[in-house]
């Protein structure tokens, strides 16, 4: 009989209604393990290009933010892309220690502070913006995680986040669930089934946040194997932290996953893909500027005048 | 036998897995084939569906761990 090895794979099952799904002391140990790693950039490659993004993103309002705060920011992925004219000053908070000891090089001035997404230690009205990036999967109560970025907003702040969606390594759910069935008859899941796109519309609004975008983007990596996806993950902070995460996966189903991973999903140059699906959000906190959907009957133009539109736009122009 | 050396040749192993798996690469098309022929259409995927195919892979294993380890 195989011996059975002990794997923590990236995998959330996230319950309607659980309260605490995920170990926070054990995520802070894995983001602790991957940040000591000897060479950490190896695996920062999806971080790297969602924090670029997340950058452009803020870019595009074109403001300059007195003070911002980055959630969840790891060796800080954004920061690096951005310069001390948009962002002055800089509060970074992440709940492993040995990330924010070797921080990216930015020249914005920045503060570090260990934290809890989920227990923001600071005052209301204090940021005129929050980002994050790929670490808000990982909180046990996202609905409060979502209301203190809300709280700890200016009026007219904004939140800029970056979350997986769910065809996020969809290749390595399958071939997990396929291949534990056949070879043990039943599985368990091992991969979250993440927050869907209307979910998270519904959440930022519940949390307060108007004027909402929600975007989404697919990257596709390309990796030798499914065991090189799965140490890749590992590297990455980003294994199973789940209270109720399968302790043990067989070898023996690791090597038919393996199996089934390739056959089901190999390219023709005999390495597989691994997709992450990235929602993107922005969410902005009331203030009387903002513009507002007017009153109910104030319309001084129907829609029925489109087809009109041509003719009335030369007239305005004479 | 500390239980630190227990896990780093456990990861040690697992390491050695894609090399293994690399010289086995027909016997994994095979069980891969014959799991995602299951799913295809209503057959329902049950256990030991695929147990020739995945003996050949395993057996295929075992030996290139063999003769791997010299």
């Amino acid at each position: 009989l195989p011996r059975p090895y002990r794997l923590w794979l990236h995998s959330r099952p996230v319950h309607p209604g659980a309260r605490s799904p995920f170990d926070r002391e054990l995520k802070r140990k894995q983001k602790n393990w991957a940040a000591r790693q000897p060479e950490p950039e190896r695996c920062e490659y999806l971080r790297e290009e969602v924090g670029g993004r997340i950058a452009d993103r803020v870019f595009d309002i074109t403001r300059t933010f007195p003070l911002a705060l980055d959630i969840g920011c790891g060796r800080g992925y954004i920061a690096q892309h951005l310069t001390k004219e948009t962002i002055e000053k800089l509060f970074q908070t992440d709940i492993a220690e040995n990330a924010l000891r070797n921080t990216m090089e930015t020249e914005i001035p920045t503060v570090s502070i260990v934290a809890d997404e989920e227990f923001l230690p600071f005052k209301e009205n204090t940021f005129d913006l929050v980002v994050s990036s790929l670490s808000l999967h990982w909180v046990n109560d996202l609905p409060r995680a979502f209301s203190e970025i809300h709280q700890v907003l200016k009026p007219d702040g904004v939140f800029i986040g970056a979350m997986f969606g769910g065809d996020t390594l969809y290749e390595l759910r399958c071939s997990l669930q396929l291949a534990e069935l056949e070879r043990e008859g039943g599985f368990s899941p091992h991969i979250s089934p993440f927050t869907a796109v209307s979910d998270l519309g519904h959440l930022l609004r519940r949390a307060g946040f108007n004027t909402l975008t929600v975007d989404t983007d697919e990257i596709q990596v390309r990796y030798p194997g499914m065991f090189e996806v799965m140490e890749d993950l590992q590297g990455m902070g980003e294994s199973n932290c789940s209270w109720n995460r399968k302790p043990m996966l067989h070898r023996e189903t690791m090597l038919a996953a393996a199996a089934v991973y390739k056959e089901m999903y190999g390219n023709n140059d005999g390495t597989v893909p691994a997709t992450f699906q990235i929602f993107y959000m922005i969410g902005w906190k009331f203030h009387e500027s903002q513009a507002r959907p007017d009153q109910r009957g104030s319309a001084t133009v129907s829609f029925g005048d489109l087809a009109k539109i041509n003719p009335l736009v030369s007239e305005t122009k004479k | 036998m500390s239980s630190q050396g227990v896990w780093v040749r456990a990861r040690e192993r697992l390491r050695r897995f894609p090399e293994l798996l690399a010289g086995c690469g027909e016997q994994a098309a095979a069980y891969g084939k014959c799991v995602a022929a299951m799913t295809a259409g209503h057959t329902e995927l049950k256990k030991e569906a695929c147990a020739a195919e995945f003996e050949a892979l395993r057996d295929c294993f075992r030996l290139a761990a063999k003769k791997n380890l010299k």
